[in-house]
């Protein structure tokens, strides 16, 4: 199947995609809830798009397109209000988080689909590993070339993202001391990690894909695990590095950020992205994976070692302009919140100490889920009041 | 030989344990049939066939024993149970009243019509409304099973066991008073035991959570603490002449909710649970006699098909309301099948306050070995054709 032309999309428009857990309140384990809890939906309108992810006790969420931070966030709020009351019928938790704290992987069930099925027969045990929950975010494009130009541009960033939504501590019942061990698991697989450097639609499609392509190894885009990859049907760049956050209101801010970010670097005031820029991106990612906003990185064009934290702080300062042009200065701001109380995976290690289970720390990732955004002191008032 | 008898008698019931696993496992492997229908069918055989050999004295011992690992069975069932889901889900609580109301009514109805005394009547239509714990969770953690019917089928056996615990022990008690004259000990026997029983489920309930929290190792295992509580909550409701049934299940749902944190338990409580759940579904069946099976096959058939079809409509009547499929709700109802053990344990325990109701109850022979035998598997394949069990054709 050769690639298909690059679809034009008006620049800067967004959607989100949340990949969310289903959790059993009657244990806190996973649960294969997806097709009954799709059953219950399907009876009423959705206000946006559900759909089954690879193994049944995960589901996928879409918005539609949005252009501000307001309707976007109106919109996951809609969403989130209509999964929470379907699962309070079911007995079924719905939650945020990237990885499941406890669950055992060899009890997942692969969702009946053609296509899971398929990627369940080659990956294996991968497939199953991959009961991990990520947020997508889409960014409009007009060319293939801007989406190309946007995607290298943007790996220097990658590091805010991770440290960011990060909210997978614990995998198996452990500490694993990263704040995203969510990316471990994706990184395992061979079609994994970064884009290769083109930076022409017509170069990636001759170059890249259509010998790709040759090889066998690939039939489609969707065969590709980049942590940024271009997605021509939509007209569409996608972030996938962010874990799913606790809130729906940290994911609209995240995917605010972002559209912040490529409105500043479409003005093209940056030194243009270098292939040998990537030749810190591993390294800054595990930092981000491994530490989270207090990790350090080194800065892919002066090499200079920056803290996230700091370097985040001045990113945000920067994008302060482009947020008001936006309207989304809300976003932002929840994101300074966020450097200073720390990410979801700060706050999922102190609910541990202080529930002293993991089960303790999944019900407060439930209560949390539901509400909006959380008081200044980092804690909600349901997790107060229970 | 003559030395010889007595070893034989000691060697009887290890004996008989290591017959029933091995047929269990492969019958299992050859079947893919519950193991537990198949230990009650080893067990109903041994006990007719080797009735002489196995000594009398020992049945106190195995009693306790059996009660012990239906114990664990009953604390993990209230362990899984979610209190406030009833609240967010008030149909759910519907379903299950309407379901074990209906089969109380229409079991007492046909029992009665068949030409039973009244008061056997009542009693079998207060045991048809239990779905028994011990064949649900032990068909559901041999599936894996998770889905909606699973989580139903763990809440309404709960609820309707519940029921059919204190509406037989009112019904005991009403009969005790018709025959005795004895206002006090019809009293005794019924709703003060009940309320005993349940206190002490739930002090256990807060106490050990609370015990494990000073302990600091929540993070750990609480498999053992339980167990060793639930040992601990038999014996003494044993001696009392308690409840444990109501004790037990009691004490899980406590644990549970008045826990400050959620311990994880090893499904089925491991290794101990598989060996205790052998000896309760073997010893279980050894208690039934073949001629009084065969004496009340009749009525016992046509109580099966009243209970099944009353359980099965009463629950499919609210699937849609409380929030799942006509289909999804009749498989939850068809998985409410299992009985035996629930009902045989309860009179085994009215028989030890010196009401034999065995004798004057003819069909529940034949209703229990039935059910012992089909019920799990009636509850498998519900789960199975509700496509709650994991995909065998995925090999790792």
């Amino acid at each position: 199947m050769p690639l298909e032309p690059f679809k034009y999309s008006e620049s800067l428009t967004l959607g989100v995609e949340l990949e969310l857990q289903l959790v059993s309140l009657s244990d806190f384990d996973l649960t294969a809830a997806s097709p009954d809890m799709l059953d219950l939906l399907a009876r009423k309108p959705f206000p946006g798009t559900v759909t089954p992810e690879i193994t049944e006790s995960m589901i996928e969420i879409a918005t539609d397109v949005h252009t501000g931070h307001t309707q976007l966030l109106g919109q996951l709020r809609a969403i989130r209000d209509t999964l929470v009351k379907a699962g309070d019928m079911l007995n079924v938790g719905v939650c945020g988080g990237g990885t499941h704290p406890f669950q055992k992987w060899s009890e997942r069930k692969i969702f009946s689909k053609p296509r899971f099925k398929q990627v369940s027969t080659l990956y294996g045990y991968l497939a199953k590993q991959f009961t991990v929950f990520g947020q997508h975010v889409h960014v409009g494009c007009s060319s293939g070339d801007e989406a190309l130009f946007l995607l290298h541009s943007l790996s220097r960033f990658v590091p805010h993202f991770i440290a960011l939504s990060a909210s997978s501590p614990y995998v198996q019942g452990r500490d694993t001391l990263f704040n995203s061990a969510r990316l471990n698991s994706v990184f395992a697989f061979p079609l994994s990690g970064r884009a290769p450097f083109l930076l022409r639609w017509e170069d990636f499609e001759r170059d890249y894909f259509t010998r790709m392509e040759d090889t066998g190894i690939v039939r489609s885009m969707k065969d590709f695990y980049w942590d940024i990859r271009p997605k021509p049907e939509y007209g569409t760049i996608e972030l996938r590095v962010c874990d799913t956050p606790l809130t729906v209101d940290r994911a609209a801010a995240l995917a605010c950020y972002l559209q912040a970010l490529c409105c500043y670097l479409l003005e093209r005031k940056e030194a243009p992205p270098a292939e040998d820029d990537y030749l810190v991106y591993n390294y800054n990612r595990f930092q981000a994976c491994r530490f989270g906003l207090d990790g350090t990185i080194v800065h892919p064009k002066t090499h200079e070692t920056l803290s996230i934290r700091e370097d985040l702080l001045t990113t945000l300062r920067n994008m302060e302009p482009y947020a008001d042009k936006l309207g989304s200065e809300a976003a932002l701001e929840h994101l300074y919140h966020v450097t200073h109380v720390g990410s979801d995976a700060h706050y999922l290690r102190e609910e541990y100490a202080t529930s002293g289970s993991v089960e303790g720390m999944l019900n407060a990732a439930i209560h949390r889920f539901r509400e909006d955004s959380p008081l200044p002191d980092g804690r909600d008032a349901a997790h107060l009041a229970h | 030989m003559q030395d010889l008898l007595p070893i034989s008698y000691q060697l009887a019931w290890p004996l008989a344990i290591l017959v029933a696993w091995i047929a269990g496992e492969f019958g299992y492997r050859l079947t893919r049939l519950p193991r537990i229908s198949i230990y009650g069918l080893v067990g109903f055989l041994f006990g007719n066939l080797a009735s002489g050999v196995l000594p009398q004295s020992e049945t106190e011992t195995l009693m306790l024993l059996a009660s012990v690992g239906f114990g664990l069975i009953l604390f993990e069932l209230g362990y899984r149970i979610n209190l406030r889901w009833l609240r967010t889900n008030p149909w759910l609580g519907v379903t299950g009243a309407v379901e074990a109301i209906a089969t109380f009514g229409l079991v007492y109805f046909v029992a009665d019509w068949y030409g039973s005394p009244p008061l056997a009547s009542l009693l079998l239509a207060s045991l048809a409304m239990s779905t028994s714990p011990a064949g649900i969770m032990r068909v559901l953690n041999e599936q894996q099973s998770s889905g909606q019917v699973t989580e139903r089928v763990l809440h309404l056996s709960a609820l309707n066991c519940v029921l059919a615990v204190f509406a037989f022990k009112v019904i005991v008690g009403i009969g005790v008073f018709q025959t005795s004259g004895n206002l006090l000990q019809a009293a005794s026997n019924s709703l003060a035991v009940l309320a005993a029983s349940a206190g002490l489920g739930a002090l256990l309930g807060i106490l050990v959570p609370g015990l494990l929290r000073r302990l600091g190792n929540m993070a750990q295992d609480a498999t053992l603490a339980f167990a060793i509580a639930v040992i601990l909550l038999v014996a003494v409701t044993h001696a009392f002449k308690f409840s444990p049934l109501l004790a037990t299940l009691t004490f899980g749902i406590v644990a549970r909710h008045r826990r400050v944190t959620l311990n994880r338990t090893q499904r089925n409580f491991g290794v101990m649970g598989d060996l205790l759940a052998i000896l309760l579904f073997f010893f279980v069946a050894t208690t039934l006699d073949w001629r009084q099976v065969a004496g009340g096959a009749g009525l016992a058939l046509l109580l099966i098909a009243t209970r099944f079809v009353t359980k099965t409509l009463g629950v499919t009547a609210f699937s849609r309301l409380s929030g799942i499929s006509w289909r999804k709700g009749a498989l939850t109802g068809m998985a409410l099948t299992p009985i035996s053990v629930f009902a045989i344990l309860l009179l085994e325990q009215t028989r030890r306050l010196g009401v034999d109701l065995v004798d004057g109850l003819p069909p529940l022979a034949a209703m229990a070995l039935l059910l012992e035998v089909v019920g799990p598997i009636i509850t498998q394949r519900a789960l199975i054709w509700a496509k709650e069990t994991p995909d065998t054709t995925e090999n790792y």
